[in-house]
């Protein structure tokens, strides 16, 4: 066990824990963030994704000690209201069915816009396919990143 | 399990909602109010007596409680904005509220003693068997919360546009009075009451008024908007709306995953791989040393067998790993797994390859008959023959959220926290822990109402269901550990290496088809064998449950009888046999539907839209091969195979249906009231039967959506392009699909274009609608394309998704969704756009010249069919 001091929406946390608890764990049960979410434990799904320094990575596979040396955001970092331009498309095309995936779907299309602000589809694809949906919005997700990216073709 | 509620007529009248003298605004502001109930109530708002999901704020906000649990399905909003757009409420004045477990609460029983002449309220017109049919409920207190079969919509709309009118009605009233004019110059709008001379008062000025009137059933039925009228529902004026998106993109939306009681600590479960095992031995001492690890506790004594085949909910043999977070439970468990030792039992030589073989055995000889209609035989003698034999394996659910409950045990009572779409379920399992209740008497009436009373089950958000969630087997873990630590919550919490793993399977099925074509081509003779392991063999003790008496195996069988639809171990439930085979929608002259055997030795449950996902797969499929012998058209060739626009053969069908419920289930003489369960039965009996004009509708608009015949006519000319289309009713409603596919020169596959169109009568929220369309094909794709569980040795080979994999947003083609007009009574749209997806790409695939496919997945490799794609790829 050690004292990390982990960065989490503009907030310094000192956490005791082991440095390879999955920087997931430490957000959920730790910090009480439950906007980030687990659905895989193995970075197969992306339901974990957060930024760190502004680039999505998926935390269930990023230890503590990794994560204490950059600036983490999480969902509820990215807006304290819902004002983020994803979070505004997504409520708009009424993206999310369970919703339970749609945190991590939008720190990635966030961190793809970010990266890309016209994204393409190739990029979008590219991009997003690391984030598993059970409901099925892909078609949505892809609607509503294309809007933002004035790429969209309806 | 089995349920059956007595009600006397008294107590329907006060759980009716509907009945006579139905909308009775409650006691509420009465002195006889304890002032504990009156704060309560201050906060919370005051219920309104005789409709259970309202409650009514002093400053005349509205409180709605959602009772049916929301996993996506958009139900929340949907069933609450239909009350509102009734009652007239500013949705900016609306609050909902996600009940605890209480089944009973919202039971709705048929008002019986209705005149006879008065005109039932849409869609109830439309059942004229219901006056005579003795159907006392429209939603049983078993099926009230029970959120499958994509009935909430379908048992509930008319109720809570009753609910919501006859506030209305009663607001008209209360302000009518007060302004001594007449009710019908009085008009209600958006909380607000107007009526002649400019006059206006908000429904918060009216509450005390209000509260006087009791408008009767008649009335409040007179008082129904029309369809013109509607503020959200159908095409109505305003956007209907979506409550939880705000939430669910700011991660506010609170699942079960997210629950945090204080004190809580965090279960693992390392569980016996194989389905009725035992422990034998483990040693704690390896997890203990582990850093918050708190307690290493058997969820069974060692030598006792947990959970499979025949043990319905039961959770598996297994070895929890109690921790302070979920890190450290995680990892005890890895350090625990290897010191266990288990009795893997019977079912430890299961082998789905070897499995395949024996389902593919039992269709290649007669079944049962379920259904008959003159002489297959002899018309297969007279004319060439086309048969087909289709597999699909075992499927998982993979909800993006694994199972997750929190339990806390204290003062002999159960409360849990959980992500169920099965309240009722959640509550009596976790009772019966709490009282140390066995399986043998929880099958018994008086012992479920002692365990629904002594638990308490909140309701989470649930991170996707389709079907997982219905089985309460993770809560009765976290119930079974909460009991050994009176006081402390306790969290199970899944993996989904556990979720893969330990789910309760779609089941594995071998379908064969036999048609004779006579002169015109069309089938003279139609020969459909269906072998499908039920999740009936999972619910009821049978001879593939390890140690039973003979005594146990009777009552197994006994229990199993009296249950809808029973059958025999090792055939199909009605339930099964209701979903694409019995309801075979075909205009043939002669047919003879089958069901073989099929043995249990895995859990096997159900996934979204069950038995339709291989009885579509094969009866479409084998309309597409059909239409190729024939050489005709594929879309003209289907919608000559349903034939005429008829409602399907009641006297075969549903009597059949009837029959067997009547008889198998309940002796009517011997009990005063006939249960439905969940409203199911006179759904589909009574007031749905299968209607061939809609499969028409579905087939001719999806045909026009997708340019269907221009397209045939161009692709005919192009190498490696093909349609195809399938179509298919489930849960009452009606999808048809095309699929628009390329095929490369090794068979790569591109799916360009899927084209789905559903009738479910009025389409309430058609954004949701669509959603689950797009939703549903998604996931038909997913077990399509990849889908498939495989057992070695009696465990569950797969994983995680990487091994388990489900369709990603780069491998989803463009996906075009439609709604067929309609006014008739809502149907379900959860499951329905599923089934017909994967005969459909089939039927495309075949069609661009490449392979027929008769089995599921395309993608795998591990099955050695020649004719198998030899590769997929995808766009």
């Amino acid at each position: 066990m050690s004292v990390f001091q982990l960065n989490v929406n503009g907030k310094m946390h000192a956490v005791n824990v082991d440095g390879n608890m999955p920087l997931l764990w430490a957000l959920r049960d730790i910090l009480g963030l439950k906007g980030t979410k687990f659905g895989c434990g193995v970075a197969q799904c992306g339901a974990c994704t957060v930024h760190l320094d502004g680039r999505a990575a998926r935390s269930c596979i990023t230890d503590v000690g990794v994560a204490a040396l950059s600036k983490v955001t999480t969902i509820e970092g990215l807006s304290y209201d819902g004002s983020h331009p994803c979070q505004k498309m997504w409520v708009e095309l009424g993206v999310p069915q369970c919703g339970f995936c749609q945190p991590g779907q939008i720190m990635s299309a966030a961190a793809l816009l970010a990266e890309h602000p016209h994204a393409n589809d190739e990029q979008i694809d590219s991009y997003m396919s690391g984030n598993i949906c059970r409901c099925g919005t892909y078609p949505r997700i892809k609607d509503a990143i294309r809007r933002l990216a004035g790429s969209a073709t309806s | 399990m089995s349920t059956r509620f007595k009600v006397s007529r008294r107590a329907f009248l006060r759980t009716a909602g509907v009945g006579t003298g139905a909308v009775v605004f409650g006691s509420y502001l009465t002195p006889s109010l304890q002032a504990q109930g009156l704060i309560h109530n201050l906060i919370n708002g005051f219920p309104v007596e005789g409709v259970p999901v309202v409650a009514l704020k002093v400053n005349g906000d509205v409180v709605i409680t959602t009772h049916r649990p929301e996993m996506g399905q958009g139900i929340r909003s949907s069933l609450a904005a239909v009350l509102a757009d009734e009652m007239e409420a500013d949705w900016k004045r609306v609050t909902l509220k996600q009940p605890d477990a209480e089944a009973a609460k919202y039971a709705v029983a048929f008002p019986a003693e209705v005149a006879a002449d008065v005109t039932l309220p849409f869609p109830y017109e439309k059942i004229p068997s219901i006056r005579d049919a003795k159907l006392q409920y429209l939603v049983s207190p078993e099926g009230s919360q029970f959120t499958d079969s994509s009935r909430s919509m379908t048992a509930y709309y008319t109720v809570m546009r009753l609910y919501g009118a006859g506030i209305r009605l009663a607001m008209i009233r209360a302000a009518a009075k007060k302004w001594g004019v007449d009710e019908k110059e009085c008009r209600a709008e958006k909380h607000r009451v107007y009526g002649p001379g400019g006059r206006s008062s908000d429904y918060r000025w009216l509450l005390l008024g209000a509260k006087k009137e009791t408008p009767s059933y008649e009335d409040i039925s007179n008082a129904l908007k029309k369809s013109e009228e509607f503020r959200y529902i159908g095409k109505g004026k305003e956007k209907m709306p979506f409550y939880d998106a705000l939430d669910m993109v700011r991660g506010k939306a609170e699942y079960g995953a997210d629950v945090d009681v204080p004190g809580m600590l965090t279960a693992m479960i390392e569980r016996c791989p194989v389905a009725n095992g035992a422990l034998l031995s483990y040693d704690p001492a390896p997890a203990l040393a582990v850093k918050g690890v708190r307690a290493v506790v058997p969820m069974f004594p060692p030598g006792v067998r947990g959970g499979g085949v025949g043990r319905a909910f039961m959770p598996l043999a297994g070895v929890a790993v109690i921790a302070t977070n979920t890190w450290s439970a995680w990892q005890g468990r890895r350090a625990l797994k290897p010191t266990i030792k288990w009795d893997l039992g019977p079912h430890a030589s299961y082998d789905s390859a070897a499995f395949r073989k024996e389902l593919e055995e039992s269709t290649s000889k007669p079944g049962r008959t379920v259904r008959k209609k003159d002489d297959v035989d002899g018309a297969f003698a007279a004319a060439g023959t086309v048969d087909a034999r289709y597999y699909v394996p075992h499927l998982a659910q993979t909800p993006m959220e694994p199972p997750v409950a929190v339990a806390l045990f204290q003062n002999g009572r159960m409360e849990v926290w959980t992500p169920t779409q099965n309240p009722d379920g959640a509550q009596q399992a976790a009772g019966a822990v709490a009282l140390g209740f066995t399986p043998d008497q929880m099958v018994l009436e008086t012992f479920q109402e002692k365990a629904r009373k002594a638990a308490t089950v909140h309701v989470t958000m649930l991170g996707g269901g389709f079907g997982r969630k219905s089985k309460p087997d993770y809560i009765a873990e976290a119930a079974m550990l909460a009991k050994q630590m009176p006081g402390v919550p306790i969290r199970v919490q899944w993996t989904r290496e556990d979720d893969v793993k330990f789910s309760y399977y779609n089941a594995a099925s071998s379908q064969y088809l036999k048609a004779s074509l006579g002169a015109d081509k069309r089938p003279t003779a139609l020969l459909q064998r269906s072998a499908l392991t039920s999740f009936f063999g999972t619910l009821f003790p049978n001879r593939s449950t390890p140690d039973l008496s003979a005594a146990e195996l009777a009552a197994g069988a006994k229990l199993r009888a009296d249950t809808y639809g029973g059958g025999e171990y090792p055939y199909a439930s009605g339930i099964e046999r209701a979903q694409g085979l019995e309801d075979m929608p075909y205009e043939v002259p002669n047919i003879r539907l089958e069901n073989c055997e099929a043995e249990n030795h895995i859990r096997v449950g159900w996934m979204r839209s069950v038995a339709n996902v291989y009885h579509a797969f094969a009866i479409n499929s084998f309309a597409g091969e059909l239409a190729i012998a024939a050489g005709r058209d594929q879309k003209d060739y289907l919608l000559d195979l349903i034939g005429t626009d008829r409602i399907l053969d009641e006297k075969t069908l549903v009597a059949q249906s009837v029959a067997r419920y009547r008889n198998n289930e309940l002796p009517l003489a011997a009990i005063e009231v006939p249960v439905v369960k969940g409203g199911k039965v006179n759904q589909v009996v009574a007031g749905y039967p299968p209607d061939t004009s809609r499969l028409h509708a579905v087939i001719n608009q999806v045909a026009e959506e997708s340019d269907w015949k221009n397209k045939v006519a161009k692709y005919k000319n192009m190498k490696g392009r093909g349609l195809g289309i399938a179509a298919h009713r489930s849960f009452l409603s009606y999808v048809a699909v095309v699929a628009d596919v390329s095929l490369g020169d090794e068979n790569e596959l591109t799916i360009n274009d899927i084209y789905a169109t559903i009738h479910c009568g009025l389409a309430v929220n058609r954004d949701r609608v669509l959603a689950q369309m797009e939703g549903g094909v998604v996931y038909g794709l997913s077990y399509a394309l990849l889908g498939q569980i495989t057992v070695k040795n009696g465990a569950v080979v797969q994983n995680n998704f990487d091994d388990y994999p489900v369709l990603r947003l780069y491998q989803t083609p463009r996906i075009h969704v439609s709604i067929v007009d309609s006014n008739d009574p809502p149907t379900g749209v959860g499951e329905p756009p599923t089934p017909a997806v994967a005969p459909a790409l089939a039927n495309a695939i075949a069609a661009a010249g490449g392979p027929r496919i008769r089995e599921l997945p395309l993608a795998t490799s591990s099955l050695d069919d020649a004719k198998k794609l030899e590769k997929v790829m995808f766009a």
